[in-house]
């Protein structure tokens, strides 16, 4: 596999849209690049932001904040 | 794409002048602090929300797990590293693991199917729909995000849709839309790389 393919084999990687007989063979070439494959994945994951930026907010209920927060508080208290 | 003159955009959705950033925030959280989890809830629970609802279909279901998945961002938070990305990004994709996790733990995978199948039959192209959808406001940000989307094609958009939004693999996808898996493949492979190149020239124009 070369760099040009493991570029594209990494976005479909972050999305968890690699089929289990190319992810042995990504993780080799992952290996294989190093660093420079790592920067690569972590770029790629950009997309998932941009997933999420693309869709208009959604509200939801302020008795949520109050629940998440009260469980916070309660875990934290010894 | 045009530059708007003086508007300091970014990826991310713009912070008040003088507020912590997201980096602050994790850092926050990293030092046990409610409050900085609190802010990182006011400024991102509306997208996470949506990501979640455009996953399980189910107003009910996406505010159990959006609270679940503000815990867990609390409780995985000294797992954060700025190395590896910036914080909403790192949310995003624990909240889509959650989101497709719960869809299919809670089986109600067949009855989002079947939404999902009415909503398609309604509008064949949500994704598309959305992104001319004239009675919503939208960020600059969304609307530039969206321009890079639509500039795909239909069905490169609906294999991607259905990989980011379904957790659905190549093959599912194959099956769902009656498509060889060697083509949903090219699909997503290059769908995935235009995006990827107009979301770069987009952050390089921002």
């Amino acid at each position: 596999m070369n760099f040009e393919q493991f570029q594209n084999q990494s976005r479909l990687y972050v999305i968890g849209a690699l089929e289990p007989e190319e992810v042995e063979e990504f993780e080799k070439a992952r290996k294989k690049f190093g660093k420079k494959a790592e920067d690569f994945i972590t770029k790629c994951y950009a997309l998932h932001e941009a997933f999420a930026l693309s869709l208009r907010p959604a509200k939801s209920s302020d008795a949520i904040k109050e629940r998440l927060m009260a469980m916070v508080k309660a875990k934290k208290q010894p | 794409m045009a530059k708007r003159p003086g508007r300091p955009l970014t990826m991310a959705p713009l912070v008040e002048p003088g507020a912590p950033s997201d980096f602050d925030l994790m850092k926050g959280l990293q030092a046990g602090d409610a409050d900085a989890l609190a802010q990182l809830y006011d400024r991102y629970n509306g997208i996470l929300k949506a990501l979640i609802l455009r996953v399980i279909h189910n107003e009910a279901e996406a505010d159990d797990l959006l609270q679940e998945i503000f815990m867990e961002i609390w409780n995985q938070a000294k797992n954060f590293s700025e190395q590896k990305g910036k914080p909403l990004g790192w949310m995003v994709t624990l909240a889509r693991r959650r989101a497709i996790d719960g869809l299919r733990k809670k089986q109600a995978y067949v009855r989002a199917e079947e939404r999902l199948q009415n909503e398609t039959e309604q509008q064949p192209e949500a994704w598309v729909h959305n992104a001319t959808e004239e009675e919503i406001v939208l960020s600059d940000t969304r609307v530039l995000i969206r321009k890079v989307i639509s500039s795909l094609p239909p069905a490169q958009q609906q294999a991607i849709d259905l990989a980011f939004f379904r957790g659905m693999s190549q093959r599912e996808i194959a099956a769902k839309t009656n498509t060889p898996l060697g083509t949903v493949k090219t699909r997503l492979e290059l769908g995935l790389k235009k995006l990827y190149d107009g979301l770069k020239d987009l952050k390089d124009e921002l």
